[in-house]
């Protein structure tokens, strides 16, 4: 994938979009159906033991499977969650980020697959996997039309 | 029916209840909680509609909660896995979740929760938790 498509999908998961943003995640890496993000502790969105909370695993995990699937069509159609499964193996230790990798394996019709995983920032230690699928091409405008628009790419 | 002390704890004491915005409700009708829609929700801005990561998180929440007061729990619940089906777009409003347990083993339980916007369903999570 482009340096170009990098760009777009730094500018749709960036600071302008206000969950991204105070989540405060990170495009790692996009391409061939892959994709790769990340997000560091913040104190606002743990649990009580100081650690990222699951529902900040399974937002990221959510958002990564997104990515992935744009890299896979080459264009960011919109797009919707159908089903998601998180199988949480251990939870975020406290202060830790996590890398989460995602890839789009199939689209058959107006459905795409993914399957993932997200991991411990520092160790990489296995924390979630994550599976879903995802219609192609529901209602509204594509993700990208508007920042096509603004000149933004 | 009142939030029971360790319901107030896990409410009073996790961060990222609060970035939610959640409310646990008790009535003779049952448990529920209820989120109201804020910019940091955000999943798709060009139809302002939920995040599909928040829905499935307060969902669990509500799931645990609700597991908390109807098992006796001190402790917060470990969700071992979810499932989670997106039925209808989560346009910004007032979303409301209804937990039902669905079994309640000797090691597992199993959660279900319906996501109402209005009176309109637009997600099931399903949840597993080990005890």
């Amino acid at each position: 994938m482009s340096d170009r498509y990098l760009t777009m999908a730094k500018t749709f998961f960036g600071t302008s979009h206000p969950l991204f943003n105070a989540f405060g995640v990170e495009v790692e890496e996009v391409g061939k159906g892959r994709a790769a993000m990340s997000l560091s502790c913040r104190p606002a969105l743990c649990d009580r033991h100081g650690g990222l909370h699951r529902g900040v695993v399974v937002t990221l995990l959510d958002t990564n499977c997104g990515l992935a699937i744009f890299s896979r069509l080459g264009d960011m159609r919109p797009i919707a969650t159908i089903d998601l499964r998180v199988d949480f193996i251990r939870p975020v230790p406290a202060g830790e980020g996590i890398y989460s990798e995602v890839e789009c394996y199939a689209v058959r019709g107006d459905i795409a697959y993914v399957r993932g995983q997200g991991c411990a920032y520092s160790d990489h230690n296995l924390l979630a996997t994550v599976f879903g699928s995802f219609a192609v091409g529901t209602l509204g405008p594509a993700f990208d039309s508007a920042m096509k628009g603004e000149g933004k790419v | 029916m009142a939030l029971n002390k360790a319901q107030k704890e896990m409410l009073e004491n996790t961060p990222f209840v609060e970035f939610l915005g959640l409310e646990a409700l008790t009535s003779d009708e049952g448990f529920s909680c209820r989120l109201c829609f804020r910019e940091q929700h955000i999943g798709n801005p060009l139809l302002r509609t939920f995040h599909g990561g928040i829905l499935a998180s307060f969902a669990e929440i509500t799931a645990a909660l609700y597991l908390m007061e109807s098992l006796n729990l001190v402790e917060e619940p470990l969700c071992s896995s979810m499932t989670f089906d997106y039925l209808r777009p989560a346009f910004a409003g007032t979303i409301r979740a209804e937990p039902c347990i669905v079994r309640a083993g000797r090691r597992f339980v199993v959660v279900s929760v319906d996501v109402y916007l209005d009176k309109t369903l637009v997600s099931i999570g399903r949840f597993i938790y080990s005890r």
